[in-house]
């Protein structure tokens, strides 16, 4: 892989919001590259969903800016936007009766002026790598929370299937994605999340798990540091995850241990 | 688990339905036209002023035809709008009348009954029959711009305000009505339950050519909004990520619903239930996808308007029951029967 | 008896006639609701009032009745017509499924589309304007005798009503002692309305001798107690049928709006049915000649 150009990436300088008096995200600066995996961490409150949505362009910072290879994310528009980073929520309560199948393939919705050549077989596809194609014809409202999450991954996975002509980096933001999956789900996800990133995607990932970080992620943004201005603090993820920043952080006594496939793991408690 | 049916086996079936509704109720009537003069009849239609003016002819064209076209605009416009509502709301309880407009209708239509002689007496000299028409469709209208404009916020539209907005306005302009039902004498009273009760009775060509110009007009431009409103399901934020303009959706919908559903209430009162109704027996049968439901459920919903007249009209001829307690009566059974047999999709 | 030997031979050639007009007219535009000139048969009538329909009887043309509204009451006869339903929510296929030649009715009848409807299908649309007087009732007389084609009947009736009409108002006119203050109450719904001015009732109250006990509005207002205290009314007029709704003449009198009148200390009620009162139709003379004394009693 080339040196990643910092210039055409995903970017928020000093982005704040702030609702009322209360600020969700203050002076948040962040650089991150295509072809990466990037873990978002934090307590609960820290603003890591809120970072993601400004990351992504859903939500308008009061103050600073986001930007996309250089740009300012509004003045890319929404619908271009759509055909180069696609977003996976925390939650998504999906009106109607469609079916598992019917959701990922709105998914394909942001191409639907310029379809694919195969995109009944990018929807099969999509669901077959998040393992869910079984449950294609049901109703997604019947499923357990896991099973939602992966169809819900599945869909955004069909946003951006096909890498782009004009060789622009893919955007993969993804909020808590794991948090419902069983373990071996959520093992499978990452990896998958690894591959894409290999592909050249940017996987941007919040996290609740710093043990799937450490294992997965190839940086790490933490929010909530005390005593950094912003509270953030971005770096390689083996630099970061020390064990007196994550007890600092997450007020827990941290005890780093090394398993038997060599990569550092974290006991708590 | 789903066996729905495809897309267009529905649209088929529904314009089947249709079909066999508008011949029900050409043949139907009060007045006897067997089936060799109503061929007659319909033969010639094309030939214009040279036509046979035999009475079958006159009562045909000038009475029944019209109303089955009033019927046809009338359901298509409910069924349509009905679905624009529920898609928007992300809700299948929602209904044409949640944006006020029918409310907004029925209160001006009220004002103009039992009101209009005392403060408005230049109105009926210049407007005359058309009246109580341009003031129902006026009062919708303002109604839906009112509850609109409560539920901006921050540059976008609510629809959880939309929602409380509507409730609020629905239950004043009820309470408006109430008051000029204190206020009306008796045969202003009964004039007014009529218009809340809904008849295609007022069907003259002048007004029915324009309703169907407006629902035609509305049905045109709410099919570019059926794509989006499968992504808002997903939720709006989400449905904006996928690069939805929602606003733009939002004002377009309920812009389509107020026309469509305001120029029907204005020209027939109130035909409550086929709005919340058709896109639901649609959904059953063929999925959410509202690219096959907004179609069909304007097929749907003219089909059940024009059986439903067609029993209005006929179950105690020569006098006529009101249209909108015949929606119901047919409506709701066969909601029902629907509902047992399709259960387990719900 | 002459009459009907000269009109069947009439018939006989008009019939002859009108086979060779047939052959030789081809499509002719004439609407064929219309009572051709040369037909015997009398008018079908459809009457879309009470008191219409009641003059139709009083002329002897109920054999040319094929349908009547919801108010035509009276004769009980009437009450065995097909009914073409409420006078301000008609149907115009219903109409016209009776095949009538006129249609008469006052100008509440509606919807004015569905008469315009029926015009347009060659039907006779005779309105009669209601303006709660006694011009209104002999105008419904003139109306239906030409739209029945029995003038002679409808001219003989009008001399007999306007001579019961001036008899009665004699008695009134001549009756001394203050007029009795008379309070309407219409009740057919929950909320119980009095009349003020431009109403029926109104009228009918003036032509019977009384004075109306309200004033200063027109229409129809609910009844409230005050309102009620202030007009002190001497005696009440209501319909038969109020008082069926309100469940008895005794529970009337229990409505607390009218306790405080002069009408409940004596128990001054005149009842009547709302036709016969209200409907301006033939029989007002009699029902002006009963209301009347009892007014007067109210006062004595």
């Amino acid at each position: 892989m080339k040196a990643p150009d910092l210039e055409l990436g995903l970017r928020c300088e000093d982005a704040e919001v702030r609702i009322g008096a209360k600020a969700l995200l203050s002076r948040a600066t962040v650089r991150l590259a295509p072809g990466r995996v990037t873990a978002i961490l934090g307590p609960n409150g820290a603003g890591k969903s809120t970072l993601l949505s400004v990351l992504s362009g859903q939500r308008e910072p009061t103050a600073g800016r986001a930007l996309l290879d250089g740009r300012p994310l509004r003045a890319h528009g929404m619908p271009a936007l759509a055909l180069r980073r696609a977003l996976m929520p925390q939650e998504s309560a999906v009106a109607f009766d469609f079916s598992a199948r019917d959701v990922v393939a709105l998914g394909r919705y942001p191409h639907r002026l310029a379809p694919a050549p195969d995109e009944d077989a990018i929807v099969a596809a999509a669901m077959a790598l998040t393992d869910v194609s079984a449950l294609a014809p049901r109703v997604l409202n019947t499923l357990s929370g896991g099973e939602k999450a992966r169809v819900h991954m599945a869909r955004v996975l069909a946003q951006l299937w096909h890498p782009r002509a004009d060789g622009a980096a893919r955007w993969l933001l993804l909020d808590e994605p794991t948090a419902a999956l069983d373990l071996a789900h959520q093992h499978a996800a990452m990896r998958l999340l690894r591959g894409w990133a290999g592909q050249g995607v940017g996987v941007v990932v919040v996290l609740h798990d710093l043990n799937l970080a450490r294992r997965y992620a190839d940086e790490v943004v933490v929010l909530g540091v005390p005593d950094i201005p912003g509270g953030l603090c971005q770096g390689p993820t083996a630099e970061v995850l020390a064990p007196p920043l994550i007890e600092a952080v997450w007020r827990m006594p941290c005890q780093s241990v090394v398993g038997a496939d060599g990569i550092e793991q974290y006991l708590f408690g | 688990m789903s066996q729905r049916f495809p897309p267009r086996a529905v649209l088929a079936g529904c314009a089947l339905l249709l079909a066999f509704a508008l011949a029900l109720g050409a043949v139907s009537g009060a007045y006897a036209i067997s089936l060799p003069q109503l061929w007659k009849v319909l033969a010639s239609l094309g030939q214009g002023a040279a036509a046979d003016k035999s009475p079958e002819y006159l009562v045909f064209v000038n009475i029944r035809l019209p109303r089955l076209v009033l019927g046809v605009a009338a359901g298509a416009g409910l069924g349509m709008a009905g679905t624009l509502m529920q898609g928007l709301f992300r809700n299948p309880l929602a209904d044409p009348g949640l944006v006020g407009i029918s409310s907004g209708a029925a209160l001006a239509a009220g004002v103009t009954i039992v009101l209009g002689a005392w403060f408005m007496p230049v109105l009926p000299r210049t407007l005359g029959s058309w009246t109580l028409v341009v003031m129902a469709f006026g009062g919708g209208l303002s109604v839906t711009l009112l509850i609109y404009a409560l539920s901006r916020s921050e540059g976008g539209t609510r629809m959880a305000l939309m929602l409380l907005a509507g409730i609020a306005v629905n239950a004043l302009a009820g309470a408006g009505l109430g008051f000029l039902s204190v206020m009306a004498t008796d045969e202003q009273l009964r004039s007014l339950q009529f218009w809340l009760l809904g008849s295609l009775g007022g069907a003259r060509w002048s007004a029915v050519i324009l309703v169907g110009v407006a629902v035609l007009l509305s049905c045109v431009a709410a099919a570019s909004l059926a794509a989006p409103l499968n992504a808002i399901a997903l939720g709006e934020s989400q449905a904006a990520l996928l690069g939805v303009d929602v606003e733009r959706i939002k004002r377009r919908a309920i812009v389509v619903t107020a026309v469509a559903v305001g120029a029907v209430t204005a020209t027939t009162g109130i035909i409550g239930f086929v709005g919340l109704i058709a896109p639901h027996w649609v959904r059953m049968v063929a999925g959410p996808d509202h690219r096959a439901v907004l179609p069909a459920s304007a097929l749907l919903g003219a089909a059940l308007v024009l059986v439903s007249d067609t029993v209005a009209r006929t179950a105690m001829a020569p006098a006529e029951l009101p249209l909108g307690v015949l929606t119901a009566f047919i409506g709701v059974p066969m909601f029902l029967l629907m509902l047992r047999h399709f259960r387990g999709r719900i | 008896m002459t009459e009907e030997r000269i009109s069947s031979s009439l018939v006989r050639r008009r019939d002859a006639l009108r086979l060779a007009a047939a052959a030789s007219l081809g499509a002719a535009a004439l609407p064929l609701f219309a009572q051709s000139p040369e037909a015997k048969k009398l008018p079908r009538l459809i009457t879309v009032s009470g008191a219409i329909t009641e003059v139709v009887y009083l002329l002897g043309a109920e054999g040319q009745l094929v349908g009547t509204d919801t108010t035509s009451l009276y004769p009980a006869a009437a009450r065995g017509t097909p009914k073409v339903g409420y006078m301000r929510q008609l149907s115009a296929e219903g109409l016209l499924s009776l095949k009538p030649d006129a249609v008469i009715a006052t100008n509440e009848s509606g919807p004015p589309v569905v008469l315009d409807q029926v015009r347009s299908a060659g039907v006779k649309v005779e309105i009669v304007q209601a303006d709660h007087s006694w011009g209104e009732v002999q105008r419904k007389n003139q109306v239906v005798g030409r739209a029945a084609a029995r003038e002679a009947q409808a001219r003989a009736l009008q001399v007999k009503l306007d001579a019961e009409w001036a008899q009665v108002q004699q008695r009134v006119a001549a009756a001394q002692g203050r007029k009795p203050r008379v309070l309407f109450v219409l009740s057919h719904s929950a909320s119980p309305q009095v009349s003020g001015e431009k109403t029926a009732a109104h009228a009918v109250i003036g032509y019977a001798g009384g004075v109306n006990a309200l004033g200063g509005f027109e229409g129809y207002r609910p009844m409230t107690a005050e309102a009620m205290a202030t007009a002190a009314p001497d005696i009440v007029m209501t319909s038969d049928q109020s008082i069926e709704a309100h469940g008895g003449i005794e529970r009337f009198w229990q409505r607390p709006e009218l306790a405080l009148t002069p009408a409940f200390r004596k128990r001054s009620l005149v009842t009547l049915d709302a036709l016969l009162l209200l409907g301006f139709g033939p029989r007002m003379p009699a029902a002006i000649a009963e209301l009347h004394p009892k007014f007067m009693a109210a006062v004595a």
